[in-house]
């Protein structure tokens, strides 16, 4: 359709640099620089994406590449994008140049290798994001996995290995689960059909027993719950964000995490309308009780980036209710809100980050009396953790206020729920905010307040929190096509 | 009409956001103060305007804000008779309040964080007063949240004060809850979120319906307003600077939940069951706050029950069905109640922050500037007859009266028993702060002495409490009884479409004759108890560590230690236990578990081989030929 190849650019960018990196070795200043300047290049090259809206195909989808790869097996490249996809791949090339910037000082050994690895997740990030082949949907699934996986065991703290080890095994057991359940969809659809496709245009539309759609929706869900990630399949995450280095966390969190939904609502909804509607009450369940559950924990919490980890398991939660109830409203704010929690809880490992390469210690009892010694750093703190607990007119408020509008029509009791949820979440940021930030300094700690650079991230982040909660309706308008087709709405 | 409504708004706002950004750095100290003051003005100024050039209500979009597939809440003020007339109150106190506040944090190094707050606080009420649909009032209703927050925990050094903050936030957001339910819910019934739609609907639903949606709104309103069960973080609210006291106690906040209620009045109001509900929280509530003002020794702890039993009554008239009569008493109480916290802050400060009513005394003579408006108040408070207070609470008490039958009769005779407290305690504490000889505690480290050994205020602290005064002992003429002439605010307010009906003029005098009784007797109790030469005695009494039914009223009948007992406690013992216990102990153990089964199952199949390498390679040269040979030739 289109004849300059944006997409694969798009997509092969930040992987070629990574190569490129290959040879950079040694040289930290030069690595990091080429890494920043391809985050960046590829940045732009999402950002014009944006100009490119016009054309919108039948499938809503305004750009578009079809080639044949394996043919004998009906493996194709197929790529394309639209209002959804557009969204996130913005935000993924936004989180990826954050990423770099808040490890620019504090990672020190084997450099190239870091930013090498950050790249390598983008592009597998981006492939997910952007792959309409579910074959190439599961290798790119399988990448993004791979360079988390050494960030983390490399430059990670505390029990990084096991930690490695286990967010390794968790999204494994998930993926291999959902690679039989692709091979199932490909083999029935091709009995039924004759033709033999990964696409999943193709696929959309092929009648399974309600017994097998099950079987093989519930192997999607449990790959994409676990990314997600649902209770009680979310132990992983405290675990890995804790001993992540700080880009770790930040893509983790930003990132990784969104993979999960986005993959439920492109592929196990679509794919498996019956069955998605059977377990919908099961994943509503598992959304409120998320919700409650783990904002529920992170008031225990003494360590600050523990604390950030659980209150994004509840904040995922609101996006899996979205999901769940699947009504124009909801899902468009649960894709709203996948974008808030990417940049508020960046926002929050990076400022946690910061604390930790100043002082060494993520302990909230260490801190305290913030405002008196870094009160730049603190208002952005007051700021973050503000929009985390959902207060209007920043953009968490935005996306929640949205899934809950959306999902009381079809889940009266559950909705309710998730408003008690909503108390939570404020209730462990007032009592975060008050030891770190309020009250007397406990220990003597080195603190300087945050530098330019710092304060280009931050800021960034402020105002994109500001103007999504201020001003969504930009971004609710181009989410708007996509999901009425994916939910029969009226736009 | 659009301009003026904007600038309602937009002025607190700016000067809120300028304040944040510049102030301390571009803009001196004093730029920053005075810039706070003179938007807050403009907005007064901005809302006499519009005022002026009211005719009817009038609605002005002014951008749009979440709108979404059938979903729509922009960014839209709605000026009627009720919302000019708080907007009115709101622009004027809080002018003052400001002004008060250049005055009271002239010696604090943060004083820019604090006016820009305190602006950003005046913007939250402003829109959550003129929001003509529910998500933008949600959002004034939290940003006003939010600000009480910040402003109650101003000096977080202290962690009780960051403390007090902290509790103000949680408890009205779990009242919030319910507002929240309900926002999403109107929509789900009418597809509106539009509150001038909305209150034309009510009839249209089932009564159940009905009753529920006004509970759940009755519930944000018990949080905001601090009505039994959810007042417990008003007391504590005092932390805070004073100016941020009077302001949360009069003209923001606490009036939200009130407004709310009388905002959505035509919806909810079809309701018997919801009616009868907040008539008994505002009766309850009134007596509750009467009861703990008897024997707090904190003048700032008084003055904060006695705003929860004032609010009582407000709730109470709007149960009774009065919106006029509520909304009178909220303006002539915002009045009042700015003026004796404004007062209460001023004899604090030159009693170098004692605050301790026992270690005052004999202040008319030497601080006579802050006793004549302070006794103001107080008289407007107890109810005495002619003042605005007298009008404002015995035309809810009338309203109490005229709905009659078993339920509203108990209401009145509460309401009336409540009057009788309030009297004594007001009388108390002026009685005590006031007359006598003194106690006077000595200035920490000397120095700074005005008149005898007080601090010396600064003028513009004492100024802003005549106006208020003024406003307080003649407010009745806003509202003047049917038989005096006729009610300025209740045909200004007749156009919302409440069927209030008028007792006959002989049942009001003699009402009124009642209430006047009431408050004589409650001011001659205290004078019998604290007047003249008993003083000595009973403050002797008094200062012993309280004991019995005065200990349990001193501790607010003991609701944060039953609250603490059974949900603070629990809450954090079951957060560990779930995250410890639960969450790694038997979640992730089990996983842990099963983990290192794989591994010695591996273990023990690695042993079988015997590590012949060789081996293990030829198997996995011969599984990767299968796979190819199958995906080459096996597949169809």
């Amino acid at each position: 359709m289109n004849q300059f190849p944006f997409l694969t650019l798009l997509l092969f960018l930040p992987l070629a640099g990574a190569f490129l990196l290959l040879t950079m070795t040694g040289r930290e200043k030069l690595a990091r620089s080429t890494a920043l300047t391809i985050a960046v290049a590829e940045t732009v090259l999402a950002c014009s994406a944006w100009f490119c809206q016009g054309n919108s195909s039948a499938r809503g989808y305004f750009l578009f590449e079809d080639r044949p790869w394996i043919e004998t097996l009906g493996i194709r490249y197929t790529v394309g994008m639209d209002g959804i996809t557009l969204l996130l791949v913005t935000l993924t090339a936004l989180v990826t140049v954050i990423a770099m910037l808040v490890s620019w000082r504090s990672i020190t050994e084997r450099v190239a290798l870091h930013f090498l690895l950050i790249l390598a997740m983008e592009s597998g990030i981006m492939g997910v994001f952007l792959s309409l082949d579910l074959f190439l949907f599961y290798l790119f699934w399988e990448l993004m996995l791979i360079p988390m996986f050494f960030l983390i065991s490399i430059w990670g703290h505390d029990r990084n290995i096991y930690s490695a080890v286990k967010f390794f095994l968790y999204t494994l057991v998930g993926s291999l689960l959902m690679l039989l359940a692709i091979i199932g969809v490909y083999l029935i659809h091709g009995e039924q059909s004759g033709i033999y496709s990964f696409g999943l245009a193709a696929l959309t539309g092929t009648r399974f027993s309600p017994a097998t759609g099950l079987l093989l929706y519930g192997a999607f869900l449990l790959a994409f719950a676990v990314k997600f990630p649902l209770v009680p399949l979310h132990t992983w995450l405290p675990d890995a964000h804790t001993d992540a280095p700080t880009a770790g966390s930040v893509i983790l969190a930003g990132l990784l995490l969104k993979t999960g939904a986005y993959g439920l609502i492109r592929f196990g909804y679509p794919l498996f309308p019956e069955a998605a509607r059977t377990l919908s009450p099961l994943l509503i369940g598992l959304a409120v009780a998320g919700i409650i559950y783990a904002s529920w924990i992170a008031f225990a919490q003494k360590d600050m980036k523990r604390l950030v980890a659980y209150s994004s398991i509840g904040h995922m939660g609101f996006v899996a209710l979205g999901i769940a109830v699947w009504t124009p409203v909801a899902l468009s704010g649960a894709l709203l809100q996948m974008v808030n929690h990417g940049l508020t809880t960046t926002a929050l490992f990076a400022l946690v980050g910061m604390l930790d390469e100043r002082a060494h210690t993520r302990q909230i009892e260490d801190y305290g009396g913030l405002w008196g010694k870094i009160p730049l750093f603190s208002a952005f703190f007051v700021l973050f953790a503000m929009a985390s607990a959902g207060l209007p007119g920043l953009n968490n408020f935005v996306g929640e206020f949205l899934i809950l509008t959306g999902s009381f029509k079809s889940a009266h009791l559950a909705t309710a729920l998730a408003f008690i949820g909503v108390i939570l979440p404020l209730v462990y940021t007032v009592r975060l905010v008050q030891e770190v930030i309020f009250q007397e300094e406990r220990r003597p700690l080195p603190m300087a307040d945050i530098s330019s650079r710092e304060l280009f991230i931050l800021a960034f982040l402020a105002l994109a929190d500001l103007y999504i909660g201020l001003h969504p309706a930009p971004l609710l308008e181009i989410l708007k096509a996509p999901v009425a087709l994916l939910t029969g709405g009226v736009p | 009409m659009k301009a003026y409504l904007e600038l309602i708004i937009l002025l607190p706002l700016l000067g809120a956001i300028i304040n944040a950004l510049l102030g301390g750095r571009l803009l001196s100290r004093r730029a920053s103060e005075w810039l706070a003051c003179a938007v807050i003005w403009g907005s007064f100024a901005a809302t006499l305007a519009a005022a002026i050039v009211y005719r009817a209500p009038a609605t002005v979009e002014i951008v749009s804000w979440l709108s979404d597939f059938d979903f729509k809440a922009s960014l839209t003020l709605y000026l009627d008779p009720l919302s000019l007339s708080l907007c009115l109150m709101i622009t004027f106190v809080c002018g003052l309040i400001h002004l008060y506040a250049v005055g009271y944090m002239k010696d604090d190094p943060s004083s820019v964080r604090f006016f820009a707050l305190l602006n950003l606080f005046v913007a939250a009420m402003l829109m959550l007063v003129l929001a003509e649909n529910l998500p933008l009032l949600y959002l004034g209703w939290e940003g006003v949240g939010f600000c009480s927050y910040a402003l109650i925990g101003f000096w977080h050094t202290k962690p009780a004060n960051a403390t007090a903050g902290r509790k103000a936030f949680i408890v009205t957001r779990i009242g919030d809850t319910g507002l929240g339910i309900a926002v999403v819910w109107m929509f789900e019934l009418f597809g509106t979120e539009s509150i001038p739609h909305l209150n034309q609907m009510g009839h249209l639903l089932p009564a159940g319906i009905v009753t529920a949606l006004g509970l759940l709104m009755l519930l944000a309103a018990m949080g905001k307003s601090a009505q039994v069960p959810l007042m417990v973080w008003l007391p504590d609210a005092m932390a805070g600077p004073t100016p941020v006291s009077a302001q949360i106690h009069a003209a923001t906040m606490v009036t939200a939940g009130v407004y709310l209620l009388m905002r959505m009045f035509p919806l909810i109001g079809v309701s018997p069951t919801v009616t009868a509900a907040i008539a008994i929280t505002g009766a309850l509530t009134a007596f509750y706050g009467a009861t703990c003002a008897l024997v707090q020794r904190d003048l700032k702890r008084i003055l904060a029950y006695s705003t929860i039993s004032q609010i009582g009554y407000m709730m109470l008239g709007v149960g009774a069905g009065a919106i006029t009569a509520a909304t009178f008493h909220l303006l002539v109480h915002a009045f009042f109640k700015a003026l004796l916290f404004l007062g209460a802050g001023c004899v604090i400060t030159a009693l170098h922050h004692e605050q301790d009513i026992f270690r005052m005394g004999g202040l008319r003579r030497t601080l006579p500037g802050i006793f004549w408006p302070f006794l103001a108040g107080a008289l407007c408070l107890a109810g005495v007859p002619l003042t605005g207070g007298f009008f404002s609470k015995d035309g809810i008490l009338g309203a109490v009266w005229l709905k009659g039958g078993a339920l509203y009769g108990g209401l009145y005779v509460v309401g009336l028993v409540t009057a009788f407290i309030t009297a004594v305690y007001t009388a108390r504490m002026v009685l005590v702060v006031f007359c006598g000889d003194g106690i006077h505690p000595l200035p920490p480290g000397g120095g700074g002495l005005g008149r005898g050994g007080l601090k010396q205020l600064p003028r513009i602290m004492e100024w802003p409490l005549i106006p208020l005064a003024i406003l307080g002992l003649c407010g009745g003429l806003l509202n003047l009884p049917e038989y005096m002439g006729n009610g300025l605010l209740h045909l200004f307010l007749l156009s919302l479409g409440s069927h209030e009906q008028t007792l006959p003029h002989s049942t009001e005098i003699l009402l009124q004759g009642v209430a006047a009784a009431v408050a004589a007797a409650g001011i001659l109790t205290a004078w019998f108890r604290y007047g003249g030469k008993r003083r000595q005695e009973s403050l002797a009494k008094e200062q012993k560590p309280a004991g019995g039914i005065a200990a349990f009223l001193l501790e607010g009948w003991r609701v944060d230690a039953l609250y603490d007992l059974l949900l603070v406690r629990p809450y954090t013992r079951l957060s560990t236990f779930l995250w410890q216990q639960l969450d790694e102990g038997c979640i992730d153990d089990s996983l842990d578990r099963m983990a290192s089964l794989f591994g010695r199952c591996g273990q023990w199949l690695g042993g079988r081989g015997q590590g012949r390498v060789s081996l293990s390679l030829l198997g996995m040269a011969a599984g990767a030929a299968l796979m190819v040979f199958w995906m080459v030739w096996g597949m169809p």
